[in-house]
């Protein structure tokens, strides 16, 4: 039987793989919401075993709304701001990326499975399965393109899945509002305060590429 | 009661953007005055202990917080007299940022809930991000980025590591509060795998922050491309903050029974840090990155402290509590030369003594403390964890940490030496020193030999408490 959340984890997994292929900045955005509203969907359905309780329902509105909408569209204004659209020339290229990924997926189902979680059922084992790849290709994405708009999605990306790994492992989180209402917060603000330097780096360098910045060093 | 610690100075920060510009360098002081009294309060337990969801006020968080707190007093009446001196475009930005950073440190000091302190740790780094970059320079741009990024990334692995820490209790089917407090109670019965593996990950997490060397990247740039009185606060408190997640998770892991294991990791960690800061700062031309190379030695000292146990487990608290003061003394100082001279080339800075006499005083005395000459707490500290680490028979982990103290001061010495003592050769004078700048640093190292001659009963009670969880004591 096939589980509606296998579905939106296999929508996560695809997300990943195509933003490793894309070299385009706005479809990278747009990725990032898509992924982010899957990411929100997951405790909804993993939970509803159990039934969905009005919390927790709330909770996912307030996900989607941060991770789907608020910070997209901060990253969206950030590459409207900025004249390059296009990642030329990353550190690794896109296929190798795209190959890095796949190698990925196969590495996380071997750890996955020697981690022997005999508590866990198989959507909870394919669901840290997802974790660990997408966290894996965000630190990818991190190291191996130039311009700081993509490697604050890097950054978001590898957020997603240790939220992920979070909703596998720690459920008792997922019940405490404040606390995870204050992770959001201290998110959204990084992507916020992000933006605001990749946006001084645009005007000072005349482009986000990071490897322009090399002064500092020993 | 313990919440206003934190809430006082976010309510102050968020006021001071809406509030009139000249309003805002009185309120920073009003804050930190409020602070430290609210601070004071906590300190002599006139509110009683106290135990709420997410927040406590342990020792080792109150030996923090009290540093902190003295630290700001006196850093924000240098800033005063720092900013009328220097044309800042972004002043409200300054303060406020100022006020939210001290507010977020203040909430590490207290919290107990494990992601609490998470979120706390992370919203330090957002809230000093503003403070590195305020000069909007290239390579100012440049620190805050890789400031930022670093650091919310490795934090984002301390994240990974709390997780598993909560996955090593709910595999137990245990169910209590996570936090540190009821965690420690049932310590002995978590997942001892998953209980390591979180560790290893809140180590590199909360390390990145504090400055632990291969993590350690960020720091020498955000330190030197800083405004002095940031620089200051980042070096004296931001690294005990994060050193504070450290050791919580430490004494997790010695009531867990694997205090060994986390032990190793933390001297192994402080070893090579204390060997890669004596590699770069042997050959540093900016001062202000030769003084945060110096905080990443000093980092590595208390872990290796903290490592070692015992009487050394003193020893690094009391290292702490002298490197804090002695090291925003000298961010301070170089302020006041950075002011002086417009250059923070080791190289274009001679004359110091005949030019700048009162600065060349204090710089020469931060140097001397920190380097460990007597008179300075920091020679106590850093016997202490030697005597502590022959007695636990550590010979090679000692052997390379008194190596790297020679490197070090070897390295440092030279540079110092140069200039204090050279020639002045044309070397113009930008701004006269003034009393008012160099009163807060000779302040602080005044406050560093008060407590080498007396250490107040109560500071001792604390610091005893706090290192009473690793199984470190004063008699060794």
């Amino acid at each position: 039987m096939i589980h509606i959340s296998n579905i939106l984890l296999a929508l996560i997994l695809l997300s990943v793989l195509l933003s490793l292929r894309s070299n385009r900045l706005m479809a990278l955005v747009k990725l990032m919401a898509f992924q982010g509203i899957v990411v929100s969907a997951v405790p909804l359905l993993l939970e509803t075993a159990h039934g969905v309780n009005f919390n927790l329902f709330m909770f996912f509105l307030l996900l989607v709304a941060v991770k789907g909408v608020l910070i997209p569209g901060l990253m969206y204004r950030a590459v409207k701001w900025v004249v390059v659209d296009r990642e030329v020339e990353p550190i690794i290229g896109y296929h190798a990326s795209l190959f890095a990924g796949l190698i990925l997926i196969v590495f996380s189902v071997y750890v996955t499975n020697h981690l022997q979680l005999a508590m866990f059922s198989e959507s909870h084992k394919l669901l840290l399965v997802t974790a660990i790849t997408t966290m894996g290709a965000g630190l990818v994405l991190l190291m191996a393109r130039r311009k700081a708009i993509t490697q604050v999605i890097g950054y978001l990306m590898m957020e997603n899945g240790i939220y992920l790994i979070g909703t596998a492992l720690a459920k008792q989180v997922h019940t405490q509002y404040v606390v995870e209402f204050a992770v959001l917060l201290d998110l959204t603000v990084a992507v916020l305060v992000m933006g605001i330097v990749v946006n001084d780096i645009n005007h000072t360098f005349d482009d986000v590429d990071t490897a322009l910045m090399g002064q500092l060093k020993d | 009661m313990l919440q206003l610690v934190f809430s006082v100075p976010i309510i102050a920060g968020s006021a001071v953007f809406f509030l009139p510009v000249k309003l805002g360098r009185s309120i920073l002081m009003a804050t930190a005055f409020l602070h430290s009294s609210i601070t004071a309060l906590e300190w002599f337990h006139v509110t009683g202990p106290l135990q709420t969801k997410y927040f406590s006020n342990t020792p080792e968080g109150m030996l923090v917080l009290a540093i902190m707190s003295f630290l700001f007093l006196f850093i924000s009446l240098y800033t005063v007299f720092y900013m009328a001196e220097v044309e800042m475009s972004k002043e409200p930005i300054f303060n406020a940022s100022m006020m939210l950073f001290l507010g977020a440190m203040s909430m590490v000091a207290v919290a107990d809930h494990i992601i609490m302190l998470w979120v706390a740790v992370e919203a330090t780094t957002l809230t000093s991000a503003p403070l590195i970059f305020v000069h909007r320079s290239k390579e100012s741009l440049e620190a805050t980025w890789k400031y930022v990024l670093i650091c919310s990334v490795g934090i984002a692995l301390a994240l990974l590591g709390c997780f598993f820490i909560i996955f090593s209790m709910e595999m137990v089917n245990i169910h209590v509060p996570i936090s540190f407090s009821s965690l420690n109670v049932v310590a002995t019965q978590l997942n001892p795998v998953w209980l390591k593996a979180g560790f290893v990950f809140i180590v590199i997490g909360y390390g990145t922050k504090m400055g632990l060397a291969p993590m350690h990247t960020w720091l020498p740039d955000a330190h030197s491309e800083a405004p002095s009185p940031a620089s200051a606060l980042l070096s004296g408190a931001l690294l005990n903050c994060a050193f504070l997640g450290v050791y919580r998770c430490h004494q997790l892991m010695f009531n867990a029974g694997l205090g060994a294991y986390s032990s190793n990791v933390l001297i192994a960690f402080g070893l090579t840090s204390m060997l890669v800061s004596a590699v770069f700062i042997l050959n540093q031309t900016d001062y202000k990155r030769m003084l945060a190379y110096s905080s990443i030695e000093n980092m590595g000292i208390i872990a290796v402290g903290i490592g070692i146990g015992g009487i050394a487990a003193f020893g690094a608290m009391l290292h702490m509590i002298h490197h804090s003061l002695v090291k925003s003394s000298l961010f301070l100082s170089a302020g006041n030369i950075l002011l002086g001279y417009g250059t923070k080339s080791i190289a274009k800075t001679r004359g110091m003594l005949k030019l700048f006499p009162r600065t060349a005083l204090t710089f020469f005395a931060g140097f001397a403390g920190i380097s460990g000459f007597p008179p300075f707490g920091l020679f106590i500290s850093e016997f202490l964890i030697i005597l502590g680490a022959i007695k636990a028979g550590r010979y090679v982990a000692i052997s390379i940490f008194i190596l790297s103290l020679i490197l070090i001061f070897a390295g440092a010495s030279r540079l110092a030496m140069q200039m204090i003592f050279s020639d002045r050769e044309n070397v113009e004078q930008l701004i006269p020193e003034r009393w008012k700048r160099t009163l807060p640093p000779i302040v602080l190292l005044l406050t560093s030999l008060a407590l080498v001659i007396w250490l107040p009963d109560s500071l001792y009670l604390t610091i005893q408490n706090a290192i009473s969880s690793i199984g470190g004591t004063v008699n060794g």
